[in-house]
């Protein structure tokens, strides 16, 4: 996700708990320690802001797109 | 003083990380790691600790990058994570800010950004992050030492058994160059970076051993992996019973190599083929390796998700691989969901069954026929080298559809003038329970079908292997897998069309047994594994096979097949 977000100038920022990380950082989302099923809030801030939104909500109703073989 | 308690003083214990058996002198680092002290800079160092901040960055990459050479895939991608880490925007933002408002000294700011992210993890309480703590408390301290110019390294003597609080993935990739023989880790899970490290260099390994490094001592000793102890200065009568094990060991790690160059032939002289699977170029120098000669699956989605797929981007990844093998190449056409794309697509209910695959394919014109054209073009160039595998087939209509395709593109090749392969053969991947049950009429459309297990597995148990509830469902070696396989092949048979298998199963030693004694000689697999699957293929004669797979397919779960291939094996 860290790095699909940061292909987008947009800001992207992960709330969390009251807790907020930027979402183009691996260790700022790391930190989040969000298991599975946990509630996100996103935000995105910046030109491309909408495409962003879309691709990363995208990734994660995706279950980011993990699949074998 | 009581017997019990001398044994205690004398076996560290703790979890196996990694089997295997290591006999030699114990070298037991007990020093904890530094501490760094806040520096103030004056405003005209800040330049300087900026630039000595961003040098130690590269430095560091290029030092991660270095060990790609070493590990295999699994533990490249640890490195690739760290690399991540160290090029985290966040970290960078956080140092520079620290130089440059607050005055501090490059080393301090690197140590102090790193720890306030431990902190926040080590608040977290999660027990996956507990591990990844200490991955990052190294790359901390490593990062430092290269800023800092400072070797802090350590060597060791051939042989030795290391017993630390902790190491560092370049720590143990130096420390096995050197000759390191096994590896006792007090802090650290089955799954921090240094074990999986040490599993992929081979190297006997005990993590969360409490308290290794007090007890320990410098003295000869020998570590037990699969049971997790380290014995200190071994009685007579042990050494010697571990020495005969190691020695067998070594006899068969041996043999194994040395099988890589024998004729692949059971011992009744019937060949079979073990071609890899690939994905990336960096990949490719496995081929020599292990003596594989084919390469029984490309996967073409790297370059969908690097936006390689331009026609001459394509052409020159397909050439590049064909090169690197004077075999043959069965390369599988996209193979994703339609989420990969760039397309606006409406979200999906369950991507696992919509649009994916040949169903995505046939509806991306464009897509489909750029890669084709590729392939086509690298097919005339490479007559009988290139195999076209279709991913995701259901119904027979898909594949009359896709060589109507292929038909019109080398037509349209032809009266170009360009060279092209009349002959190109034409696959497709039996991986939907419905192209398995149907198989002999698909058949009448193929040259070849090549198994993949994984996702046959996925779509006959209905399971999804990710879903930590469900995946002890997720059964590869189930008799109804078996069964499916069984009838695929004697589709192959009665219409003598090429089988091959390419999932996870063929590089299984029980599912390689298993296949060879339904009848398949071609199998595919992850490159490191082709020396077992060789080694066990060459022990039995066909009949043993065959008596095998009868039994496998007479079985009623994957318990009992389990039980009759531990049987089998050691009548």
């Amino acid at each position: 996700m860290v790095k699909t977000a940061s292909k987008f100038s947009s800001d992207f920022f992960i709330h969390f708990y009251g807790y907020k990380v930027n979402g183009k950082s691996i260790l700022g989302v790391m930190t989040l320690a969000a298991e599975h099923g946990a509630e996100l809030e996103l935000e995105f801030d910046g030109s491309d802001e909408k495409e962003a939104m879309k691709t990363i909500t995208e990734l994660i109703d995706n279950k980011f797109g993990l699949k074998d073989e | 003083m009581s017997k019990v308690e001398s044994i205690d003083h004398k076996v560290i214990s703790g979890i196996s990380a990694n089997s295997g058996i290591a006999i030699g002198n114990i070298v037991c680092i007990n020093s904890n790691r530094r501490k760094v002290l806040p520096k103030s800079i004056s405003e005209t160092e800040v330049d300087t600790h900026l630039k000595i901040f961003k040098d130690g960055r590269s430095a560091l990459l290029d030092e991660l990058s270095g060990m790609l050479d070493y590990l295999d895939e699994q533990s490249g991608s640890i490195i690739d994570t760290q690399k991540q880490i160290v090029l985290d925007s966040e970290v960078e933002k956080r140092v520079e800010s620290l130089i440059k408002n607050e005055l501090l000294s490059s080393d301090f700011a690197v140590y102090k950004t790193f720890c306030d992210f431990i902190e926040r993890l080590k608040e977290s309480g999660s027990e996956l992050f507990r591990q990844r703590i200490v991955d990052l408390e190294n790359l901390r301290d490593r990062f430092i030492d290269v800023i800092c110019d400072d070797d802090n390294s350590f060597s060791v003597k051939k042989g030795t058994i290391l017993v630390t609080k902790e190491l560092s993935p370049t720590e143990l990739v130096s420390l096995h160059a050197e000759g390191l023989s096994g590896l006792v880790m007090e802090k650290g899970g089955i799954t921090s970076h240094a074990a999986l490290i040490a599993q992929s260099l081979e190297i006997p390994c005990i993590v969360s051993a409490k308290s290794a490094t007090s007890k320990a001592f410098n003295t000869k000793g020998v570590l037990d992996g699969r049971e997790g102890v380290l014995i200190l200065d071994p009685e007579k009568e042990l050494l010697d019973s571990y020495k005969s094990k190691l020695k067998k060991f070594k006899r068969a790690q041996k043999r194994l190599l040395d099988n890589i160059n024998e004729p692949s032939e059971t011992k009744s002289g019937t060949e079979f083929f073990l071609s890899a699977n690939i994905e990336f170029e960096s990949e490719l120098n496995q081929l020599k390796k292990y003596n594989a000669t084919n390469i029984g699956l490309l996967r073409t989605e790297g370059l969908l998700f690097s936006n390689k797929t331009a026609f001459d981007e394509q052409v020159r990844f397909y050439e590049s691989v064909l090169s690197a093998t004077e075999g043959s190449v069965t390369f599988r056409l996209f193979d994703v969901g339609g989420d990969k794309l760039n397309a606006k697509i409406p979200e999906e209910g369950n991507p696992f069954l919509g649009w994916r695959g040949i169903r995505m394919l046939l509806d991306e014109k464009e897509l489909l026929e750029t890669q084709l054209k590729a392939l086509l073009i690298c097919a005339g160039k490479n007559k009988g080298r290139v195999k076209i595998l279709v991913p995701m087939i259901s119904v027979e209509e898909e594949i009359i559809a896709l060589k109507a395709i292929i038909e019109e593109l080398q037509n349209k090749l032809r009266n170009e003038g360009i060279k092209i392969d009349e002959k190109v053969a034409l696959g497709a991947m039996i991986e939907v329970p419905s192209a398995a049950l149907n198989a002999r009429n698909l058949t009448e459309h193929l040259d070849f079908m090549s198994i993949g297990t994984n996702d046959l597995t996925q779509y006959t148990m209905a399971v999804d292997r990710g879903n930590e509830k469900i995946c002890s469902l997720y059964q590869q070696q189930h008799p109804a897998i078996w069964e499916l396989i069984k009838i695929t092949v004697e589709a192959a048979v009665k219409t003598n069309t090429e089988i091959a298998v390419c999932g996870e199963l063929a590089g299984n030693v029980l599912g390689a047994c298993g296949l060879v004694g339904l009848g398949i000689r071609n199998l595919s697999m992850i490159p490191n594994a082709i020396p077992r699957i060789k080694e066990e293929l060459i022990s039995h004669n066909d009949s043993e096979f065959n008596e095998l797979a009868e039994s496998f397919l007479a079985a009623s779960n994957t318990t009992q097949i389990k039980k009759i291939f531990e049987d089998w094996r050691v009548h």
